[in-house]
């Protein structure tokens, strides 16, 4: 149909070649119904030239342009926009009879998965900001609608991959951040209303763009002419992770006198979502405004102001969950009548896009694009370390003070830690039944207690003891990048990218809040000093000894990072009778340095202060591609990529707070990728299959934890904060994909989907442990970590969807899913794997070690499989130039209680401990689980105009 | 642009605040008094010294006690215990509370006074002082951090406290958990003199606690200051001067001798430089014993339960009625067949000081002359053997104190914090150094019938050897 379209328009076109002016008139309709489609707007791409269809869908487009090639667009609310190409020669006359438009179903699901796509990362403090599904909002088949929406909420992950593997574009320039490599999902929340023109690449697919890495790109244009006329304003309520929401949008579209501009404003509200305490203050403004210079060039400033607060829950033990349910946080309690939490979130850091059009051709462009993103992101945490210095006589320094963790899941607070005994006597057991009374009647943070301890600290001469830090990170972004598309000829195209981003990021503490107390003393209070160091050990900076500090003085640590990354992508496509095929290259190369202003006191001299080596990574990537067309229905698609990927530098600089420290061979992240798809279209049926294989090596990671158990011979008792940095790590992601979706109706669509997967270490890698308590990394054995074949946490394995979508011609819709997911497995904790799981504290065995024991401790768990279904339904009323319309969805229809991922916690490490807390009813350190919701709503009613 | 849009900006200046800002909270000031009859801390001592069973629980009554806080943990010195006395200044009673939370001093400050619901507690005598908490079989267990608001209950009164100024000499069970203070006290010169002054708590031999030995000038005494190896404060070098310091009176442990807590090191004052150290032989320690016997005894040859006499021993009472006496005993605190030993047990002595001295010794006729001897002791607490030597001693029982006695330094003498089961060797102590042609060591004893002081002290296997 749609290439009989286009080959008559063209002969059109041709036909009727005569006079200056040009005239283009037609009716468009409804592809399953054939009536006329009211208010879809129609324009000539790149020109002023728009109109919208009347009550019967039609409508006449005149003008004088130049002769040539154009694009003449169709979108209108609820269908899928129709690109036409024309050729317009001076007097060309086009009639176009019946132009049909497709029911995009999506467009309300995409609405949905904008919603979700902040919702779900940044509620944990453990920072799953790792998922990937919203970037699959924009495509346009079965399974990645599943995966965007459906499978969302059990951070199923497609191919098993982190968002680290994928980039987020706006107007052309990359928001990845570089301290992780991941784009900051929450900087574009609450911007829905713009952000319906985008792109997805798939995998390493090629790309308009970029060079697009193993999950994808989604590039999205924000320019002010790519957004259709027209307003919109929306309100919704939820009970997910905000209560209600309000959005406002207009665009101008393009004037006759070449302005375009686009404004929104929006608000995301609640004082909790479905987990207690998780409160949501997120504002949104976006503007836009283009104009056009000529016929050539453009002019585009996209400004993007996001600042946001969210209140943040965390992973949770069983016995915690036994006690209290998944929407139990314990990070908040009540201060005066009101909910407040501890675990802050705050980002606030402005975009803004300067871009320049330039369409030398009627098929070739180059955008170039500079921009700017400055701001901060903090988080919050309740700082209980305050202390005092105390001279004596002869001038030593000593500490007084600090606190106990007041957080009221503290382990020392839950019923097991009064049966932690082989044999509990019966105080231990009254015991255990208080705490667990007073857990469950209350369990939440007495801000009140805090506000006294600093009270009667002051009273008493002392310092705050406790107090609110923010970890900030105010970062200052420059990119310039600029990409050329050329069609070199019929069959040949050109993609090419250059960048170059600069990035300063200052990263420190601040004090938010004393929290009634008098002031603060700059000081670790963790630390060991003696009669040979003084004092000094405990000094965050040494500089400044003793520094006492106020509300709003940064302290604990102070340093920069300086980063820049420089980026070279070709591409060539070629399109041929029956295949199409892509190479492309990527060059990169990227730098990082710290610059540390405090010298602390463990790291004394340049160790910490001044600047640290510099660390450069160049990485090539290249892949290549074809799809083989069997026929108009069936195409075969194979993608193979050789990819380098630089460490983000959060991994490289290994205890960036402290010291100058750079990870042990610093090697890039080597990627072989590989997939394999049979596509089938037909009107009746969509059908995509898809075998993959990611192969990962020379892996790196970074993590933090205290621990028990790291019992050597430099740390006898074992008890230590360390860093574990791990190299060498290499995995495997196998599997396939499933997606169908069958027209059983013109209205109805039946879908299925299903993706089954194996993600597996394939080696030992290295790992070493760093901390204040020793002056060598603390290696133990040959240094391995023995994880090969255990499995990677990358969500579940498997997932399964059966669904349907009804769209009646009336305006209303209903769909409905029914999801399965299995096979997930938490994520292992690298420190049990390694040698330090038998070792004693003089480098020797455990004498009692079992390896036939060893192995049940070490068994990884998985977690329990879990079905979930989900409703979602709408209406549209027209009234006069209004679209009305509300549409609502259900998640956890039959109110599922499920885990969505779990971790093992690190703090036990060793056979001994780990053995012991085998046999506790109740451990003390158990796996800690993140928690999906149960039944929740969402309902959004707005209107168009 | 449609009017809608404006009217939705407008609105959206006014749709749900979420709160995230929050101002210092008023403090309560409403103190809740326990509804109940109030009885003393000395009630609950009383009930549990006259009753036969170890562990007192109280149960359905509405007694509650009064107390004054004089214990912080502050600097980690006090773990889960508060302590309490029953007035701010001149105390009579005191007890330990077991509480199950850390940090206590953000709620229970020093001078804060409390009241102590005693339904549900049980009181009962552990490490040695009588302490409140939660029973456990036949002992007593922490306050559960859930129970510890429901009873123990502030009231708004912090008292500023004085600590009750005493003498080693008059420590007594009636002092512990008592805040006190001692005035002219040092620390032994073995702990600060040498080359690296001790620390509280941070030597390598250091577990659990560090136990230093403290001194007063006047009226001279011996005690000992415990510090938890988890004191912020253990690393810090004990100060060389002399002063006072006040801590809280305690037992060790085991039980076995008492300990004076400090809550800080703000809690001592040893701004003088001038210590009263006694003089000192210090000629150092030898590796072997000489091959020339001088004089050796091994009191075998002594009658059982009478004064150590012949052999040219010199028993001398300079007051009191005790004298050193021969002894055979059987058991942990065993003797080494007979050996010789003295106290001050009920003997009614204000003062008792007993010496016991060898015969003369030729520092001319021999060379690299040296002494070794064993001591043993029970209960010492603050009853002292000194290990002394003379070389102007006319051999007189009136030139005895006329005397120039100095301390042996180098000899080890069983100190409190030793196991008092067993014999303890001085060392090979050389005397070598000393000038003089002849010498006297003696084994002096001081104690009283106070129970502080009226610890007994055994000696043995006194050798004095040369080349």
């Amino acid at each position: 149909m749609y290439k009989f379209l286009v080959f008559s328009l063209y002969l059109l076109s041709v036909l009727c070649a005569q006079g200056q002016e040009f005239r283009i008139r037609g009716s468009v309709k409804d592809a399953t119904t054939a009536a006329g489609i009211p208010e879809v707007r129609v324009q000539l791409t790149g020109t002023s030239i728009e109109t919208t269809t009347d009550a019967s869908g039609s409508f006449e487009l005149t003008g004088e342009l130049a002769a040539g090639d154009y694009n003449l667009s169709f979108s209108a609310s609820g269908y899928f926009s129709l690109q036409l190409p024309v050729t317009l020669n001076p007097g060309s006359s086009i009639e176009l009879d019946y132009i049909p438009l497709e029911i995009d179903l999506a467009e309300a699901n995409q609405n949905l998965t904008l919603i979700s796509l902040s919702d779900l990362q940044l509620n944990n403090e453990e920072q799953r900001d790792d998922i990937l599904s919203p970037l699959l909002s924009a495509t346009n088949d079965a399974f990645g609608n599943a995966a965007a929406f459906d499978f969302s909420s059990t951070f199923f992950r497609p191919r098993g991959l982190d968002s680290q593997y994928s980039s987020v574009l706006i107007n052309g320039i990359k928001l990845n951040k570089l301290s992780t490599g991941r784009p900051q999902w929450s900087n574009w929340g609450g911007l829905n209303d713009v952000m319906r023109n985008r792109e997805f690449t798939p995998g390493i697919a090629p790309g308009d763009y970029s060079f697009s890495g193993p999950a994808g790109t989604l590039h999205f244009d924000m320019n002010a002419t790519a957004l259709g006329r027209g307003g919109r304003v929306s309100y919704a309520q939820a009970n997910r992770s905000y209560t209600g929401r309000i959005m406002a949008s207009y665009n101008s579209g393009l004037s006759q006198n070449g302005w375009a501009y686009s404004i929104l404003a929006s608000r995301r509200f609640g004082n909790e979502g479905y987990i207690e305490g998780t409160l949501y203050d997120a504002n949104s403004f976006f503007a836009a405004v283009e104009k056009q210079l000529s016929e050539k060039h453009s002019l585009n400033l996209t400004a993007i102001y996001t600042p946001n607060r969210r209140g943040r829950s965390t992973a949770l033990t069983q016995e915690v969950l036994d006690l209290k349910g998944n929407q139990y946080n314990p990070n908040w309690g009540y201060q005066d009548g009101k909910i407040r939490n501890a675990r802050l979130r705050e980002i606030d850091e402005p975009l803004v896009i300067l871009s320049h059009h330039w369409k030398f051709s009627s098929r070739n462009t180059l955008t170039s694009s500079v921009a700017y993103q400055w701001g901060k992101t903090s988080n919050s945490r309740i700082d209980n370390t305050g202390s005092t210095l105390f001279k004596t006589e002869n001038g030593t320094e000593t500490f007084l003070g600090g606190a106990r963790n007041p957080a009221p899941n503290y382990y020392q607070n839950l019923p097991g830690y009064f049966l932690r005994f082989p044999n509990p006597t019966a105080a231990n057991y009254q015991n255990a039944y208080l705490a667990r009374e007073a857990f469950v009647e209350d369990g939440q943070l007495d801000w009140g207690a805090l506000y006294h301890a600093n009270r009667v600290a002051s009273e008493t001469g002392l310092n705050a003891v406790y107090a609110i830090q923010n970890d900030v990170n105010q970062d200052r972004m420059l990119q310039i990048a600029s990409i050329l598309n050329i069609d070199l000829s019929q069959k040949l195209k050109l993609t090419a990218r250059l960048s170059a981003t600069r990035l300063k990021s200052e990263n420190y503490a601040e004090l938010d809040d004393l929290m009634g107390g008098s002031i603060w003393l700059d000081i670790d209070s963790f630390a060991e000093d003696d009669a040979t160091t003084g004092g000094d050990l405990a000094q965050s900076d040494l500089q400044n000894r003793n520094r006492l500090v106020e509300e709003g003085d940064r302290y604990k640590y102070n340093y920069n990072i300086l980063a820049s990354e420089l980026q070279a992508f070709l591409q060539l496509q070629a399109t041929l009778k029956r295949i199409d095929a892509y190479a492309a290259i990527e060059l990169q190369q990227t730098r990082y340095q710290r610059e540390g202003f405090y010298e602390n006191g463990y790291y004394p001299g340049k160790r910490s202060l001044g600047k640290s080596n510099a660390v450069a990574f160049f990485t090539p990537s290249g892949k290549a591609g074809l799809t083989y067309k069997f026929s108009g229905k069936h195409f075969a698609l194979l993608n193979a990529g050789l990819l380098t990927q630089p460490l983000p530098y959060n991994t490289v600089f290994t205890n960036a707070r402290q010291n100058n420290d750079i990870l042990d061979e610093a090697s890039a992240e080597q990627i072989t990728n590989l997939d394999l798809s049979y596509i089938y279209r037909s009107p009746s049926l969509k059908l995509r299959l898809t075998g993959y294989l990611v192969d990962f090596k020379q892996g790196s990671e970074l993590s933090f934890f205290y621990t028990g158990s790291l019992q050597s011979p430099q740390i006898e008792q074992g008890n230590a904060l360390v860093q574990e940095i791990t190299t060498g790590i290499n995995r495997r992601n196998l599997g396939a994909e499933f997606g169908l979706e069958f027209k059983a109706l013109p209205t109805l669509t039946f879908k299925a989907v299903a993706a089954y997967g194996n993600y597996q270490y394939t080696s030992d890698p290295q790992v070493y442990y760093t901390t204040t308590l020793a002056q060598q990394p603390v290696v133990f054995g040959e240094g391995n970590v023995k994880l090969k074949n255990y499995h990677v946490a990358g969500g579940p394995e498997q997932a399964y969807q059966l669904g349907f979508d009804y769209r009646d011609p009336d305006f209303w819709w209903l769909g409905a899913s029914f999801n399965r997911f299995a096979d997930a497995y938490i994520d292992v904790s690298y420190l049990r794997r390694s040698g330090a799981f038998s070792t004693d504290f003089d480098g020797l065995p455990f004498n009692d070690y079992d390896c036939a024991q060893a192995r049940v401790l070490l068994q990884q768990e998985k977690i329990s499989p879990y079905n979930l279904v989900n409703l979602v339904g709408g209406k549209s009323w027209r009234v006069k130039d209004y679209t009305i319309g509300f549409f609502g969805l259900v998640n956890n229809l039959l109110n599922m209680s499920y885990k969505t991922g779990a971790f093992e916690d690190s703090r036990v490490g060793d056979y001994r401990s780990l053995l012991e807390e085998s046999r506790r009813e109740l451990p003390l350190f158990g796996n800690r689980y993140f928690t999906g919701y149960g039944t929740t709503f969402y309902v959004n009613v707005y209107a168009r105009f | 642009m449609k009017p809608i849009f404006y009217q939705l900006i407008t609105l959206l200046a006014f749709t749900a605040c979420v709160e995230t800002e929050f101002e210092v909270p008023e403090p309560n000031e409403n103190e809740i008094v326990p509804e109940g009859t109030a009885v003393s801390i000395a009630s609950v001592l009383s009930n549990l010294a006259q009753s036969s069973e170890p562990v007192i629980s109280y149960r359905d009554t509405d007694a509650y006690i009064t107390g004054y806080v004089t214990s912080s943990d502050v600097a980690g010195n006090f773990f889960r215990e508060l302590i309490i006395q029953d007035a701010p200044e001149n105390p009579v009673t005191g007890i330990t509370l077991q509480l199950n939370q850390n940090a206590l001093y953000t709620v229970y400050e020093p001078g804060r006074k409390v009241y102590v619901k005693l339904d549900g507690l049980a009181v009962a005598k552990e490490n040695g002082v009588v302490q409140l908490g939660i029973r456990d079989g036949n002992g007593i267990t922490e306050i559960p951090a859930s129970l510890i608001p429901k009873t123990v209950f502030r009231s708004t009164e912090v008292a500023e406290l004085i600590p009750l100024p005493v003498t080693i000499a008059n420590f007594s069970p009636e002092l512990e958990n008592l805040y006190i203070s001692l005035e002219d006290a040092q620390f032994n010169r073995r702990e600060v003199l040498g080359e690296s002054p001790k620390t509280f708590a941070g030597e390598a031999t250091d577990e659990f606690d560090g136990i230093r030995l403290l001194e007063t000038c006047e009226p001279r005494g011996t005690t000992l200051v415990s510090t938890s190896t988890f004191a912020k404060f253990k690393s810090v070098a004990l100060p060389e001067g002399r002063g006072s310091i006040s801590g809280i009176l305690s037992r060790d442990f085991y039980d076995d001798f008492y300990i004076l807590r400090i809550n800080t090191v703000e809690a001592l004052s040893f701004s003088s430089t001038n210590r009263c150290d006694p003089a000192e032989l210090q000629c150092g320690l030898a590796e072997t014993e000489g091959g020339t016997v001088i004089f050796k005894d091994n009191f075998q040859t002594q009658t059982r339960n009478t004064s150590i006499t012949g052999n040219g021993w010199t028993n001398f009472i300079e007051y009191g009625t005790q004298a050193w006496e021969a002894y055979t005993a059987t058991g942990t605190n065993a003797s080494q067949g007979i050996s010789a030993r003295i106290d001050s047990y009920q003997s009614g002595n204000p003062l008792s000081v007993g010496w016991l001295i060898t015969p003369p010794i030729d520092l001319t006729s021999y060379s690299e002359v040296r002494i070794r001897f064993e001591t043993s002791s029970s209960f010492a607490d603050n009853s002292e053997l000194d290990a002394l030597f003379s070389t102007d001693w006319d051999g007189t029982l009136d030139g005895i104190t006329q005397a120039t006695w100095v301390v042996l330094g180098d000899a080890f003498v069983i100190r409190d914090q030793d196991f008092f089961g067993d014999w303890y060797s001085s060392g090979i102590v050389k005397l070598s150094c000393a000038s003089g042609d002849t010498g006297y060591v003696a084994f002096k004893y001081t104690g009283s019938s106070a129970e502080a002081s009226d610890g007994t002290y055994q000696l043995d296997n006194i050798s004095i050897t040369a080349d």
